[in-house]
């Protein structure tokens, strides 16, 4: 099988000074597999959050590389790394992170605006996301007229709706009731198998971590341990 | 469009911030209007007070005769000067004038001052000298007549029908004459240099007494069709009359100073404009910051989701921009109806001097053109300009900074 995700030797310290330098992530080396669903888990402060980050383009390395389907992405910027981003990755934030201003179907549509996709195709895939993730009827709804589930649900139609290859998600359901959050990691967990999407999640949850299918632990920005399931 | 879309849409999320930022930018464009309105009314009021009181629009004399007003230095032929003036259509009237230091007494006081000898029927549609008459009667063209400033009247003593006499020295000759009139009339310009100095007979009289001829004049003073022709010095009567011998000159160039006051007050308005949209342009860079630190967190999202750094400076752009527009209309309609009262009621001013100007009536503000287009794309260049650091700081934003920060 081939690696989507591959990070070799790779570093994120934060300071300069040897003494106050904080090693959130120490030579990482992971490969994971296109299909993979994935949980790093560790306590806080183990550097599971940063290894996504800089897994994600979000942050970059202090040393060391980060591929993406055989493309570093350590080496990228500026808006060629935001193209990156947005075609081959798919972002779920624990909070959810919607644009407020925007419905739920503009939420969903915001990125297809940025491919330039079709208004047609656009309309296509927005109806298809929202039953996916079951929110047929509400799409017009504004955010803050949505529970924490149905946001979160519209954060994962957001994340999935360009086809990308990888789904990366920071504690998606740290700020979810148990009933919420296990319904939601069954519908990623469905979605994962019916689409062959890449999941990656940073997480303590424990509902997560029965359902993956690798969990990879950290301690101290190290991996501790890598168990396949 | 997305992003206008979201620009839009962004105005709405702190409503109050919104509006504070655009009352701010549109008082400042509605200050400035109406302050350019005042000025402009101020400079109309004062050119008005120096063309329409006594100096006129334009004046002819012999070259070196204002320099120190020598008797001697006239006109000859007044005549074939005044076929001239009659001919060119761009004038709506003139008329002629001498003049001469005089030694003005009273049987109580004496005083310096000027004698104009004026045309009393031509004079009435170029000065206001006949409407300056507070008390008795103006000229009709008898000999004796005099009217005489009010101030100058308290100094000598004197009412209507006393005697005054005026003691001068003679053209050509040198010589001191003396004339005796008894004032006919006070007048009351309401600029202090007028009724302090000035006394008004007939011309026929006082060349008479100056032992000048019908054809020897030391003035003439000019009213044009459209006053603004007063202010071009290649204007056809000029051109014509201007030799070694004759200069014919506008107000602007006969008043120095005014000149230099309306540049003053041109330099003023934009003096004031740059403090008004200086505070307005911080105004709207600290409300753009206030609202990028409120959404960095969403700004990190948008940013990792894909969007590229441009397209996170064009939306703090678009937001600038619609909150400019907002605010131009706004600031329009409150500058539209701030000009609209003061050129209806005028403001104030009681009697004051400006560098030697009278402004003793009501400012009226005028309303021009440039204060409803030059204005406000002012207004929106430079709030545009002055959302370009905050939305630089925006699209700088690293996605991992802005999640870490928030959470």
């Amino acid at each position: 099988m081939t690696a989507v995700i591959s990070t070799n030797e790779v570093c994120r310290y934060f300071g300069d000074e040897e003494e106050t330098m904080v090693k959130a992530v120490d030579r990482v080396s992971i490969e994971i597999e296109r299909g993979e669903f994935t949980a790093i888990v560790g306590p806080s402060g183990s550097g599971k959050t940063t290894l996504l980050h800089l897994i994600g383009g979000l942050d970059n390395p202090t040393s060391g590389s980060v591929e993406l389907s055989g493309t570093n992405i350590a080496e990228m910027s500026g808006a060629i790394l935001s193209d990156f981003r947005r075609d081959h990755i798919g972002f779920i934030f624990q909070s959810y992170n919607l644009i407020p201003v925007f419905s739920a179907e503009e939420n969903i549509e915001y990125i297809m605006l940025l491919q330039g996709v079709e208004a047609s195709e656009r309309k296509r895939r927005v109806a298809e996301m929202l039953e996916q993730v079951g929110l047929e009827g509400l799409g017009s709804r504004r955010p803050n007229k949505l529970s924490g589930g149905q946001q979160q649900r519209v954060a994962i139609a957001r994340a999935m709706v360009s086809h990308p290859e990888i789904i990366l998600a920071d504690e998606p359901t740290a700020n979810l009731d148990s009933k919420t959050g296990i319904a939601l990691l069954d519908l990623m967990k469905e979605l994962n198998e019916k689409h062959n999407m890449t999941f990656v999640f940073s997480t303590h949850d424990d509902k997560i971590m029965t359902r993956a299918g690798r969990l990879i632990h950290m301690m101290d920005g190290e991996i501790e341990s890598d168990e396949v399931k | 469009m997305l992003t206008l879309k979201l620009a839009f849409r962004n105005l709405f999320r702190n409503i109050r911030r919104t509006i504070l930022t655009v009352m701010l930018i549109s008082l400042s464009l509605a200050a400035l209007i109406a302050v350019d309105g005042i000025m402009r009314g101020m400079l109309t009021l004062m050119v008005e007070n120096v063309t329409s009181t006594i100096f006129g629009e334009a004046q002819i004399h012999r070259v070196g005769f204002r320099e120190n007003m020598d008797v001697d230095i006239y006109l000859e032929n007044s005549n074939e000067l005044e076929q001239t003036l009659q001919q060119d259509a761009s004038l709506e009237s003139y008329t002629p004038r001498v003049m001469s230091g005089a030694m003005i007494s009273s049987s109580y006081n004496v005083s310096a001052g000027l004698l104009y000898g004026v045309d009393a029927d031509r004079e009435r549609t170029i000065s206001k000298l006949a409407q300056a008459v507070v008390r008795g009667e103006y000229l009709s063209g008898a000999d004796s007549e005099l009217l005489i400033g009010h101030t100058m009247a308290d100094l000598l003593e004197v009412d209507l029908g006393d005697r005054i006499v005026l003691t001068l020295s003679e053209a050509g000759s040198g010589e001191l004459a003396q004339a005796l009139y008894r004032i006919s009339g006070i007048v009351d310009f309401g600029m202090r240099e007028l009724d302090d100095n000035f006394v008004f007979v007939n011309i026929s009289s006082a060349r008479q007494t100056l032992g000048m001829s019908d054809q020897q004049t030391h003035e003439f003073v000019l009213k044009f069709v459209n006053s603004e022709d007063a202010e071009n010095p290649d204007l056809s009567i000029f051109q014509q009359l201007n030799d070694e011998e004759v200069e014919a000159l506008g107000w602007l160039e006969l008043n120095e100073q005014l000149g230099l006051i309306i540049e003053l007050s041109s330099f003023t308005s934009l003096i004031v404009g740059l403090i008004l949209f200086f505070l307005a342009s911080l105004g709207v860079i600290n409300s753009m910051f206030m609202s990028i630190y409120e959404r960095i967190y969403e700004f990190g999202v948008i940013k990792a989701i894909g969007t590229r750094p441009a397209a996170i400076s064009l939306l703090i752009l678009f937001e600038a921009l619609l909150i400019a527009l907002i605010s131009s209309i706004l600031g329009i309609i409150l500058g539209y109806l701030l000009g609209l009262y003061t050129s209806n009621y005028g403001i104030g001013m009681g009697e004051m001097e400006f560098s030697g100007i009278a402004i003793n009536n009501n400012i009226f503000s005028e309303f021009h053109i440039s204060q409803f287009t030059q204005f406000p794309v002012y207004v929106v260049l430079l709030t545009i300009v002055a959302a370009i650091y905050p939305a630089r700081f925006a699209a700088k934003i690293i996605p991992s900074d802005a999640l870490q920060r928030s959470l």
